[in-house]
């Protein structure tokens, strides 16, 4: 419905009812952003394509519109199917999504429900909650490299709790830097979730949860009948954002442990990272990229067509 | 099945009064209606019974147990919501079985009743559709349905029928009263339309400004208005009030109306009314008792005639005293801006005083 | 001040036909309402109107000039829609200059036509107002001031006063009645309320299905309805439809001197169905009693049929009583198998 009551000034702007010339013309209208569009997506994926094809690297002295002298058909993609480090690299990559993407999860929800009710000084802890999500990811990760240094703070507050002096190496252990890697990246990233899933928790109708209270339903019966339910939407949006994100996780890490010890935090990113900046082979890069951008497109395709569907009503 | 007790209830949100001194009995299986403008207090009365609010004066007992304190879960009140609240994201069997299934019922017991309110309610070939979608007779059926299936002490509705279609709301009115007899459950109504309070209440409450006015049953409270407020509130359209002049005429009493006439009275206690404000009183007529006459004792210039299907309303006077009449369609009436004279149904006439609106004389049947 | 007419007009949208055929003429300075269900057609006429929407067929003419290329802007008719649509931010008198305004009208001229349509609606005295300091019937007077100020051929409304309780309704029917006829502009609007429509307009449009069933004053459409189906829209309980089984000796109706040979039902308004106690020959039961004060409605039961009744004051009637019907048969209504109405055999 128009805002205004006088119809006759708003629709001075349209054009008369014709819609076959209107479409015509609106294709036309609209046919620079749409190749400038083509071009700006279409195009990389091409030329990596095209590079992955080939044994190209900066090093050979000729530009990437030749890279076909260095033709190899598929070798880069069966290399990459027996390439050890990258597939454990992939599998790490796997494990921190597992780990932190549910710890986030019920940590933001946990959040949420406590935040749909007022109580004092509500406002002010909002705020807090929100501050990791502004740090810049290089920060974030200097600070928690700061705080796992084997004489630093969470040390000396495990210290305070074990009662004696602790001397754990976080970041130079193989096993506990992962973990380290973890908790950076849910304290950066729970506020998401949070503020995300408060919205959709505001917009469950009250009325269905007072219906559901008169029905004798408990809290924890109608939070699960009800508000999840009814929240599905903007779960599964939620929960898709941040599995996309945490796949592509590089920089707090990277600041942390810089993939190591060895090769221990190394994940799917910091793998590329490597052999594009020290081994320079950029057709096998490209082959790496795409194999991911193939994956992520499965997983974001699944997630949109959940969230399109008819079922997740309002 | 209970009854409901309201005694000295108030309810103040900050510095708003919102219900002052409400006391009712709502008897074992009747059908109450809470009447009044929005604002009167009625909503709040009934989410006080609901236990949604809880009451700063007074007290709400259920058959004799004071049920303040009590959570609304445990209550036993069920309610059925403006837009019903049914849940759309389920299927019309798990909407019906939901109070059971939080109740723990065991499953054959749930599956057994569920089938049973289903076919009562004639919702059984929709058992399994999803309840989004619905049409809006349906929907009252299944809210009703969700909360009747876990036997309430009382219902309370809460003007389900504001968003449906004019031409609907007859149907619904009917169907809903229908409801009701089939479960003999205590009902109360919360409307601001007194012709659904006419047609389906056993007695009805009319609140204005956190104050219950009267209870009775629609005809007492229509026939017998304990003040102006709720004689203008009933009746479509309300009854009609004007001021008049008590004054002798010989050895009869009259209130005169000035230029529009004067009619003659033999209640005493209207001039005793009359003496508090200089000699005013109100008197106020239903549109359906006067009928036009040749030498009616009232007399009125036409303003605006509207035909309405099977009745014409003629509306007269001048805007302080805007007087309305029902007549039959074949009622020959003079023309716009020409002056009608009137009679009074005897009997029908009604008193009031003039500054504190109460109804002179007359006594309702029926009170609190 | 225009007359508006459709001449065979015909609009659908894909596979739907939102509008059949469809003829009328609205006259100058006329109050012409267009009823009928959800989706009949109604708001596909508005929007023809103003404009927004071409028919597929036919023409319409605004002025007796037809209009189907005049481009919306050109045609000067207004709409007040169904919320208002009052900007909440703006007094009244800011609502009421935004289209001159906008139009960039000269502000002394903008001043002179603001009192005057002020002066009209009765509102100089709450311009300075916000909306949400007005009473539902304020808002409604600002927004038919916001669409007349610039002076149009016509105004449109869409069930404007649909969101008003019921007491409220009753007073803008007739106060928006009043305003048409001093004002004088021609109006068409739509409303689903049966009771709204018949109050109202000078002349009406009974539609279904993208087609008019009929048109008329109110009070002809009511008395003489060309169908079953316009009969049953109009009137509050409902015309009962009697199947003709009823009528004969021995049956619940004695049949009326002029029932025609290929009537299949009669209509028998409610109203006219007389209903006698203590009759020695009852014919039908009382199943309920709803008592309104001015009026009461019962439903009765005849030879298996459902009927209703609305008597004057307040009858005396149990449920369960045994009643014995009769009614005004001058007031019948003869429909055939099809619904149409046929006359009276004579």
């Amino acid at each position: 419905m128009n805002t205004i009551a006088d119809i006759t000034d708003t629709v001075q702007k349209t054009p008369a009812d014709r819609p076959n010339d209107e479409g015509h013309l609106g294709l036309w209208l609209s046919l620079p952003a749409q190749l400038l569009v083509l071009f700006i997506a279409v195009f990389p994926i091409l030329m990596q394509i095209y590079i992955s094809l080939t044994d190209w690297s900066p090093l050979d002295g000729i530009g990437w519109w030749r890279a076909w002298e260095l033709w190899n058909s598929f070798a880069n993609y069966t290399d990459l199917a027996q390439d050890n480090r990258f597939w454990s690299a992939l599998l790490r990559t796997l494990l921190v999504m597992v780990v932190c993407v549910p710890v986030e999860f019920l940590l933001g929800l946990g959040l949420a429900v406590l935040f749909v009710d007022e109580f004092p000084g509500r406002r002010f802890l909002y705020s807090v909650l929100l501050i990791p999500m502004m740090v810049v990811p290089a920060v974030a990760g200097y600070m928690f490299f700061m705080l796992f240094q084997s004489g630093g703070p969470i040390n000396d507050i495990l210290a305070f709790f074990v009662g004696q002096p602790v001397k754990i190496a976080w970041l130079s252990d193989p096993d506990l830097a992962l973990i380290a890697v973890m908790v950076a990246d849910i304290w950066q990233w729970t506020p998401l979730m949070f503020l995300i899933l408060l919205a959709g928790l505001v917009g469950v109708p009250e009325d269905q949860q007072r219906a559901a209270t008169l029905l004798g339903a408990s809290w924890w019966r109608r939070f699960i009948t009800i508000v999840l339910p009814r929240m599905k939407t903007i779960m599964i949006i939620a929960l898709a954002i941040r599995v996309i994100e945490n796949f592509k996780i590089f920089d707090t890490l990277f600041i942390m442990t810089g993939g190591g010890p060895g090769v221990a935090t190394e994940t799917i990113s910091v793998y590329i990272y490597k052999v594009t900046q020290q081994e320079l082979i950029w057709g096998y890069v490209a082959a790496i990229a795409l194999a991911i951008l193939i994956t992520l497109s499965i997983v974001s395709a699944y997630a949109i067509r959940h969230v399109s569907s008819p079922e997740a009503d309002t | 099945m209970t009854e409901i007790r309201l005694s000295n209830l108030g309810k103040d949100f900050a510095s708003f009064t919102a219900l002052a001194d409400m006391n009712m009995t709502i008897a074992d299986g009747e059908f109450m209606a809470l009447l009044g403008p929005s604002g009167c207090g009625k909503s709040t009365t009934m989410n006080m019974i609901a236990g949604m609010l809880e009451p700063t004066t007074g007290s709400i007992e259920f058959d004799g147990r004071d049920v303040r304190g009590v959570p609304m879960a445990r209550r036993g009140v069920g309610f059925v919501f403006q837009n019903y609240a049914i849940f759309t994201h389920m299927t019309v069997w798990d909407n019906l079985a939901y109070g059971l299934k939080a109740r723990g019922t065991p499953r054959a017991e749930v599956a057994r009743r569920v089938e049973e309110t289903a076919s009562l309610l004639q919702l059984s070939p929709l058992l399994k559709r999803r309840a989004s979608g619905l049409s809006v007779n349906i929907l009252q059926r299944l809210a009703i349905g969700r909360s009747a299936i876990v036997e309430p002490a009382i219902f309370l509705l809460d003007e389900p029928l504001s968003n449906v279609d004019a031409a609907f709301r007859a149907v619904m009115r009917t169907e809903l009263k229908q409801l009701q007899r089939q479960f003999k459950q205590t009902m109360i109504y919360v409307t601001h339309d007194q012709l659904e309070a006419m047609t389906m209440a056993d007695r009805i409450a009319v609140m204005d400004h956190g104050k219950l006015l009267q209870v009775g049953t629609p005809l007492d409270v229509y026939n017998n208005p304990q003040n102006t407020f709720v004689a203008g509130f009933l009746g479509s359209p309300g009854m009609n009030l004007m001021q008049g002049h008590v004054r002798q005429d010989g050895s009869s009493t009259a209130v005169d109306f000035g230029a529009h006439g004067s009619i003659t009275v033999s209640d005493t206690a209207i001039e005793a009314a009359a003496a508090k404000s200089d000699g005013r009183v109100q008197f106020g007529f239903r549109p359906e008792a006067a009928a036009p006459s040749q030498d009616g004792a009232l007399r009125f210039p036409v303003n605006f005639i509207e035909r309405i299907g099977s009745r014409t309303i003629v509306h007269l006077g001048d805007p302080d005293n805007a007087i309305k009449i029902i007549v039959a369609n074949q009622t020959e009436l003079p023309r716009v801006g020409e002056v009608l004279s009137l009679d009074i149904t005897k009997g029908s006439e009604r008193f009031f005083e003039i500054e504190s609106g109460q109804a002179v004389g007359r006594q309702s049947d029926g009170l609190h | 001040m225009a007359s508006i007419s459709f001449r065979n007009v015909s609009k659908s949208y894909g596979k739907t036909q939102a509008l059949d055929n469809v003829s009328f003429e609205v006259e100058d300075n006329a109050f012409f309402c267009l009823f009928g269900p959800p989706l009949c057609g109604k708001s596909t006429i508005l929007k023809i109107i103003l404009g927004l929407v071409q028919p597929d067929e036919g023409e319409v003419l605004i002025d007796g000039r037809p209009v189907t290329h005049v481009a919306p802007a050109q045609r000067n008719v207004a709409m007040v829609f169904q919320n208002l649509a009052l900007f909440p931010h703006m007094t009244a008198d800011q609502n009421v200059r935004f289209p001159l305004v906008e139009r960039g009208t000269p502000i002394d001229e903008i001043d002179r036509r603001v009192s005057e349509i002020a002066e009209k609606l009765h509102i100089s005295h709450i311009l300075q107002k916000p909306p949400a300091q007005l009473s539902g019937g304020e808002r409604q007077r600002v927004a038919i001031a916001r669409a007349l100020v610039r002076d149009p051929v016509a105004y449109l409304m869409d069930d404007p006063i649909s969101a008003l309780d019921a007491r409220l309704r009753e007073q803008t029917r007739v106060e928006l009645r009043r305003l048409q006829q001093d004002l004088g502009h021609t109006l068409v609007y739509v409303t689903h309320d049966q009771e709204e429509a018949m109050s109202v307009a000078d002349s009406m449009a009974i539609m279904e299905q993208g087609r008019i069933r009929q048109i008329g004053a109110p009070e002809a459409l009511y008395d003489q309805p060309n169908s079953e189906y316009v009969a049953r829209l109009l009137g509050s309980p409902a015309i009962n439809i009697v199947p003709t089984e009823l009528f004969g000796t021995d049956r619940t109706f004695p049949e009326p001197p002029a029932f025609p040979g290929n009537a299949s039902s009669v209509g028998i308004r409610p109203e006219d169905l007389q209903v006698h106690t203590r009759s020695d020959q009852p014919n039908a039961s009382v199943i309920s009693v709803e008592p309104l004060g001015g009026f009461t409605t019962l439903t009765l039961e005849a030879q298996g049929v459902q009927l209703r009744a609305t008597l004057r004051s307040q009858p005396d009637f149990t449920v369960g009583e045994k009643v014995a019907l009769a009614h005004d048969t001058a007031q019948s209504h003869f429909f055939d198998k099809a619904g149409s109405a046929i006359a009276a055999a004579t």
